[in-house]
């Protein structure tokens, strides 16, 4: 799986780098002591502190090289694994620095963001890690373009066939085509909402076109709607066609069902992105700030 | 307002086919989205593209930000719609036509035959980057924030600050960029004031900043003596002393390698200072002991006065020269000595009375320590008549006067109870003298002035010094007594935390480390050394000692007093 390769990318060689980052700098840290209690002032601090301050600005640099196709810097695969291990090191190299001394102050600002930044790429890993089994589990290796030219196709289809029965169930599987919901807003595509809606015919509702708007969900209702006419077929071809169409509309069910879980696998996919990058950039103003705000009160 | 919608398409048999929906709603949404009222595909069209809104026939049509919609051929944003108008968006067609009786709109709509898969995906939102959630933006506002609350503003308020304004508590101020609290008397006296300490910007604080509220505290060497030395320039105080951790034991050094980084190579380092190096508390890696004893100076001041100076020796050969006779060894033999109140051998509580401080005692004096046992009478036959201690001339007028009305006195009164002499007690025999009675008077004052000071009386415990002046007032000087009060001055022991070791306690604690019951002289001294200290203490974690760090004895920046003694020496 090229995704496992993420962590495991060249024997996780970066593995051992973040290691070795790490063992380094607890030796560093243990040489404290003396005249000066551990902090962000000794020696020590300080190269932790540079030390921790490059690596931000090193794993912020991905964000560049991602997009620079042509670099030869290295394949994107060995930096992204260099940036996930390095960037679980980093964590340490920090708490070092600080030698976990927390305060509500620009200094653990720019700690907590770190955090957030690294825990967002954690859960980052696990969906990296995770999702695309599902993905393509979900898709039979489909893209969605696919599994939507299939629903066009079948919306074609069920609008001809809807056409050819009475009024009732041409307004109700043509609405319930209109009115599929797909994906929506930031909840309705992390949870798989479904909103759509079909128009039943109404006998209260008065007049020859006379219907109410009802939830939808999963197309079930439509079908439901349109099976409870097929014992009240007058003819033979209209009992056919009221076949065909619950045919036609439980394969577009299904291939919905695929289109919502394909939308909500990509939502995860891609939230935690939604902090990591803003947090990143906050992250590297509140180092600057921590920085500068340093030196001038020391 | 009650509107007609209807849909017109091509039939699978090629004719026209039309759906009429009947709507009663204030607006009509039109756009991609499943949920609009008026549903288009096709290239173009946003899921909330445009708005149609009615008052009475009257219809208008409104784009979305970034939409526009062709009005009779006439891309614009918005416009009012009358009958007869065609609206086109992404190839669909929406026409106004005349309503039918009972509607106040009609609209018929054709939609882009053309519209494919893609344009149909395009209708839905269906990644995050089409939702309101935005990295770009989320990054912007953050990080906008930080350099705003973190840094701008606290910047901004930092020249008001130093002018004696008050930032708005509302806003961060400079406060935002302390490492962490102060300790709580630096918060108490400049914690509002980051510009107490912090007086210019991208400079370390500097001593002047400590000394205007620690006027008083003395440098660990002095200047003259650090310019003798390789160490290089002072230290500041910020070096040792760092802040904004909270706790006092983070504010003070407490650690070895405070004495340690320098005194370790004193041979090397000190250049002309001559210090022995000290690494640890073992018998090797710290010297011994010296102790501070008061002297008499070689030469009188200008004033012809002896000044008494503390001078340091070791232990080993360390002399007391307080000018007092005294025997520890005496007194504390129950065969020689016993107490008054109720007979038993003199403890050592019996005259050191520890100080409040737990290090010193109450200085000994006559009245509090010796007068007890040893009273100022000079007559056994007026036990009555003491001499004024601490005052020889006002003492000889007292004999004087003592033997003139003794001698001229017709009804001399006799004690009632005689007392017993003492076995060691030399028999005076009263100096015999025929003539007129106040010559005699005199020569009687005489013999025992110099009974007094020479034999016995004062003489048992003063060294006297007989001028041999002709003016008997004058003739005795007691030479004055100067008790060491504190053997190791700039350095802190604690004698109450000592009064109870291991099994030890009461007197035996005392005379484990004091051995003063052989002494028979004052000139002993019986300050321990460093191997008493070793049984007990060591410097690292050991089971059977105590741990000592060099801070639990010694003191970075010396008292007032012994910073003043040291001037003088470098003078």
């Amino acid at each position: 799986m090229i995704h496992e390769s993420l962590l495991r990318y060249r024997g996780a060689r970066y593995s051992w780098w973040a290691l070795g980052v790490c063992i380094a700098s607890s030796l560093l840290y243990a040489t404290q002591g003396g005249r000066q209690e551990p902090g962000g002032g000794t020696w020590q601090g300080y190269v932790l502190g540079t030390a921790g301050a490059l690596l931000i600005v090193w794993l912020a640099l991905l964000g560049v090289r991602k997009r620079r196709y042509s670099s030869g810097a290295g394949s994107v695969q060995g930096w992204t694994s260099a940036h996930v291990w390095l960037g679980l090191a980093l964590l340490l190299v920090a708490t070092l620095h600080c030698a976990g001394r927390f305060g509500w102050n620009v200094h653990t600002l720019a700690y907590v963001l770190m955090c957030a930044v690294i825990i967002s790429g954690i859960f980052g890993v696990y969906v990296y890690l995770s999702t695309p089994r599902q993905l393509s589990a979900n898709s039979n290796g489909l893209a969605r373009a696919a599994l939507f030219a299939e629903l066009f196709d079948l919306d074609r289809k069920g609008r001809e066939l809807a056409g050819k029965c009475d009024p009732a169930v041409n307004t109700a599987v043509k609405s319930s085509i209109e009115r599929t919901m797909i994906g929506g807003g930031v909840t309705a595509q992390l949870l798989g909402l479904d909103r759509s809606l079909f128009m039943r015919a109404d006998p209260q509702a008065g007049g020859a076109g006379g219907a109410i708007v009802v939830a939808n969900a999963d197309q079930q209702a439509v079908i439901d709607d349109v099976a409870r006419r097929v014992p009240r077929a007058a003819k033979r071809t209209e009992a056919a066609n009221l076949q065909a169409l619950i045919v036609l509309l439980c394969r577009r069910q299904a291939v919905l069902r695929r289109i919502r879980r394909d939308i909500r696998l990509h939502a995860w996919l891609r939230l935690w992105l939604y902090i990591h990058v803003p947090i990143t950039i906050a992250l590297i103003l509140a180092l600057i700030v921590h920085i500068v705000t340093t030196f001038m009160y020391w | 307002m009650d509107v007609l919608l209807r849909q017109v398409r091509q039939g699978a048999d090629g004719g026209i086919e039309y759906q009429d929906t009947e709507l009663a709603a204030e607006s009509l949404s039109v756009g991609s989205a499943a949920d609009c009222t008026i549903q288009l595909l096709g290239e173009g069209v946003a899921p909330r593209h445009a708005t149609i809104r009615g008052a009475g026939a009257q219809l208008s049509i409104s784009c979305f930000r970034g939409c526009k919609v062709a009005i009779n051929g006439t891309l614009v944003t918005a416009s009012a719609l009358k009958v007869g108008d065609l609206a086109e968006i992404g190839g669909n067609r929406l026409r106004l036509v005349e309503p039918p009786a009972g509607f106040e709109a009609a609209i018929e709509i054709e939609a882009n035959a053309q519209v494919d898969a893609s344009a149909y995906e395009q209708a839905f939102r269906t990644t995050l980057d089409e939702t309101w959630l935005s990295k770009r933006m989320a990054a912007w506002v953050l990080a906008a924030l930080v350099l705003l609350l973190g840094f701008l503003v606290p910047l901004v308020s930092i020249a008001p600050q130093r002018a004696g304004h008050a930032p708005p508590s509302m806003l961060p101020s400079d406060h935002f960029w302390s490492a962490g609290p102060l300790i709580p008397a630096h918060e108490l006296a400049a914690g509002q004031h980051c510009s107490s300490c912090h007086q210019q910007l991208f400079v370390h604080v500097q001593d002047t900043a400590c000394h205007e509220c620690h006027k008083s505290i003395a440098d660990h060497v002095q200047a003259a003596r650090l310019a003798q030395t390789k160490l290089g320039p002072k230290l500041r105080c910020a070096e040792c002393h760092r802040e904004h951790k909270a706790t006092v034991s983070g504010l003070v050094v407490r650690d070895d390698a405070l004495c340690t980084d320098c005194h370790a190579r004193s041979d090397t380092r000190f250049g002309s200072l001559k210090v022995k190096p000290v690494t640890g508390f073992t018998r090797e890696a710290h010297p011994a002991f010296t102790v501070s004893l008061l002297k008499p100076a070689a030469k009188p001041d200008a004033a012809g006065l002896i000044d008494w100076l503390p001078v340091r020796e070791p232990i080993t050969s360390a002399r007391e020269q307080s000018n007092l006779k005294f025997s520890h060894g005496q007194h504390l033999d129950p065969a020689h000595v016993t107490r008054t109140s109720d007979g038993g051998a003199l403890g050592c509580a019996d005259c050191h009375t520890p100080d409040a401080d737990g290090e010193h005692f109450v200085p000994i004096t006559m009245q509090r320590s010796c007068g007890s046992c040893h009273e100022l009478t000079f007559d056994p036959d007026a036990p009555e008549r003491v001499l004024p201690h601490g005052r020889p001339r006002d003492a000889i007028l007292l004999i004087q006067d003592y033997f003139a009305r003794k001698a001229v006195d017709p009804t001399p009164v006799k004690p009632a109870v005689q007392r017993r002499r003492l076995p060691d007690e030399p028999v005076i025999e009263e100096v015999s003298c025929s003539g007129p009675a106040f010559p005699c008077a005199m020569k009687r004052a005489q013999a025992e002035v110099e009974n007094q000071f020479k034999t016995r009386g004062c003489a048992s415990c003063h060294n006297v010094n007989d001028t041999h002046a002709a003016d008997l007032p004058d003739r005795f000087q007691i030479l004055p007594v100067r008790l060491t009060r504190d053997y190791f001055p700039d350095v802190h022991f604690s004698h109450k935390l000592h009064s109870v070791q291991k099994d030890k306690s009461g007197d035996t604690a005392c005379l484990s480390c004091h051995a003063v019951k052989q002494s028979k002289s004052s000139a002993d001294v019986f300050i321990p050394d460093l191997p008493k200290c070793l049984d007990c203490h060591s410097d690292r974690l050991t089971v059977d000692r105590v741990t000592l760090q060099c801070s639990s004895c010694h003191s970075y920046h010396p008292t007032t007093i012994i910073a003043r003694t040291r001037e003088t020496e470098v003078q």
